[in-house]
């Protein structure tokens, strides 16, 4: 039976790079696949190229590259990477440049656009009816935030990663395309599966086990709850997992890496940002988390397989998922240290200082939150009664506003918070931001054009 | 009535975010812990544990296969991670703060 590995080597930005380096080097996975994006993210890299045109990519990617190139030359894996953000072809072109320099030739590109939409687009395809409805809240339509609209951008699947796997690419670059579909890709490639009845359980084993991966170190121990067991994290191995035809796998790391491949660690990200474990929404297909079984088959290295008779996918939806960045007033934020003894009594007089002086100013917030670090930062309205007398507490102010004035001024009143508490240790905080929120939503798949383009080092 | 232990006498959880929505993965350690947990974390009590943190419906569905529990709380991290006030922005640590909660054991 054909089987193909494919390493995890990115969870976020930022991330380590050693892992991927070390994956590069030191196994024979055929891929390497490079998630870098995460909701937020995308909403920056935007914003960063409307400021200047030639960013809006992940930067990181360069001095990555740099690392990586050089052994790909002796190696020819492959690599499949979202790091383009909000502007693939001029990440695309960065490489290219970097590439010439180092004396790669015959490297290719495959760069994938269109899954960020213009808002003019958004603002058409409303005019022509689509609602984009609110997943989060509900709110039945975009009306009300359409003209606050920054960032439009798709989580778009793996049929262009296909395809330029198919045209000799050797480097797949894009943008938003789904964290899953980096590693879906490949191996529908490979498999020859097709968006067809006959693989939609191989294709849903895949969504699964590509969930295990996409956060990179993260299921090798990193972020873990056996934090005390994992060894060595500072220096944890990327995943690689050998998937076979039949959509099982086996999930290892490089030998002598750091970090802990056990069916626990990756447990715990199978229940990562999954909702209904029966329907993992992906746009190449519907995962089923509850149709697979993990098992410990030896130090470092875990098989993952079908459950009984249950199909582990269902056939990929019509819409995909479609975010929206708007505009949302400001938050401004402080925190300052409160000493013992007595530092509770101390931090709740600080809080009753600054509502006291916002009052005396005459502001009125859109929202604060007020937070003791060390009692209930973390924990909120479940943190129980304090019944302990902790030697400092960090007070921590959060305001939120329309406008950027009446965030400093909330800055500044809780700055003077400490004059309630006569000592305290001031430090600096975050200044005021700008707020994108963000309006999760679905696009139907035919209202988003995607485009591949093949370039060649020469 | 049973003894009372805290839930991470008997489970370990992962939380994580989309959007204004915050999950929980609630891990048993074991097929007893399993039982226990499916019982007695319902969403009336997660709902009742995070107070007006979790403002939204509670949803909890079972994994069998791994021994979990995914609990699913909607408007529940102060509007979501790029523009809520909370120093976690992602409620990464709601799966801690869930682990504090107490059940019942024979």
């Amino acid at each position: 039976m054909k089987k193909v590995k494919i390493a995890g080597c990115s969870a976020g930005w930022p991330d380590m790079m050693d892992p991927a380096i070390e994956v590069a080097e030191k196994s024979d996975a055929k891929y390497l696949a490079f998630d870098h994006l995460a909701e937020l993210t995308m909403a920056i890299l935007e914003r960063q190229k409307a400021k200047r045109p030639d960013r809006g990519y992940i930067p990181d990617v360069i001095p990555l590259m740099k690392k990586l190139l050089p052994i790909w030359k002796e190696k020819r894996f492959k690599m499949i990477s979202n790091a383009g953000g909000a502007n693939p072809e001029q990440c695309a072109e960065e490489i290219i440049k970097l590439a010439k320099n180092l004396g790669i030739i015959g490297f290719r590109i495959g760069i994938i656009t269109g899954d960020d939409l213009p808002i003019e687009r958004v603002k058409e395809l409303r005019a022509k009816g689509i609602k984009f409805r609110n997943l989060d809240t509900g709110e039945p339509d975009i009306d009300r935030v359409i003209n606050d609209l920054v960032a439009a951008y798709v989580y778009i699947g793996a049929d262009r990663i296909i395809e330029a796997l198919d045209q000799g690419a050797d480097l797949v670059i894009g943008g938003r395309i789904s964290d899953n579909s980096l590693f879906v890709g490949p191996w529908m490639y490979e498999f020859g599966w097709k968006y067809e009845d006959a693989y939609w359980d191989r294709i849903g084993a895949a969504v699964c086990t590509a969930h295990l991966l996409e956060c990179g170190t993260w299921s090798c121990g990193t972020c873990s709850n056996f934090w005390e067991e994992v060894p060595e994290p500072w220096h944890s191995g990327a995943p690689i997992c050998e998937m076979g035809e039949d959509g099982n796998s086996i999930i290892t790391k490089v030998e002598g890496s750091g970090g802990l491949v056990r069916a626990d660690t990756l447990k715990e990200h199978l229940v990562y940002e999954v909702h209904d474990p029966e329907n993992y929404i992906m746009p190449d297909g519907i995962g089923d988390t509850t149709a697979i079984k993990l098992e410990d088959i030896g130090p470092n290295k875990v098989r993952i397989s079908k459950l009984g008779n249950k199909p582990r996918g269902k056939p990929r939806p019509s819409t995909l998922k479609f975010c929206l960045a708007y505009l949302d007033g400001y938050i401004s934020e402080y925190i300052m240290i409160v000493p013992g003894p007595k530092a509770y009594d101390m931090a709740k007089r600080c809080e009753e200082f600054f509502y006291k002086r916002l009052e005396i100013v005459g502001l009125k917030p859109v929202e604060t939150l007020v937070s003791f670090i060390g009692y209930n930062a973390l924990f909120g309205p479940t943190a129980p009664p304090i019944d302990y007398s902790p030697n400092e507490l960090g007070v921590r102010f959060a305001i939120k506003t329309r406008t950027l004035e009446e965030a400093r001024e909330a800055r500044l009143q809780a700055t003077l918070s400490w004059y309630a508490a006569g000592v305290g240790t001031a430090f600096g905080a975050p200044s005021e931001r700008e707020v994108l929120a963000l309006w999760p939503t679905l696009i139907p798949r035919e209202e988003v054009p995607t485009k591949l383009e093949m370039r060649e080092v020469k | 009535m049973g003894r009372k232990v805290r839930l991470s006498e008997l489970a370990l959880a992962r939380s994580g975010d989309k959007g204004d929505i915050s999950n929980i993965g609630l891990m048993a350690k074991d097929e007893k812990a399993y039982e226990i947990i499916r019982r007695q974390v319902t969403p009336q009590r997660v709902k009742e544990h995070f107070k007006d943190w979790v403002k939204g419906e509670v949803k909890i569905y079972e994994m069998p296969n791994i021994l979990s529990l995914q609990i699913v709380m909607y408007q529940a991290l102060g509007g979501g991670a790029t523009r809520t006030l909370r120093f976690d922005q992602t409620g990464k640590a709601m799966g801690n703060a869930l682990l504090f909660m107490e059940v019942e054991v024979d």
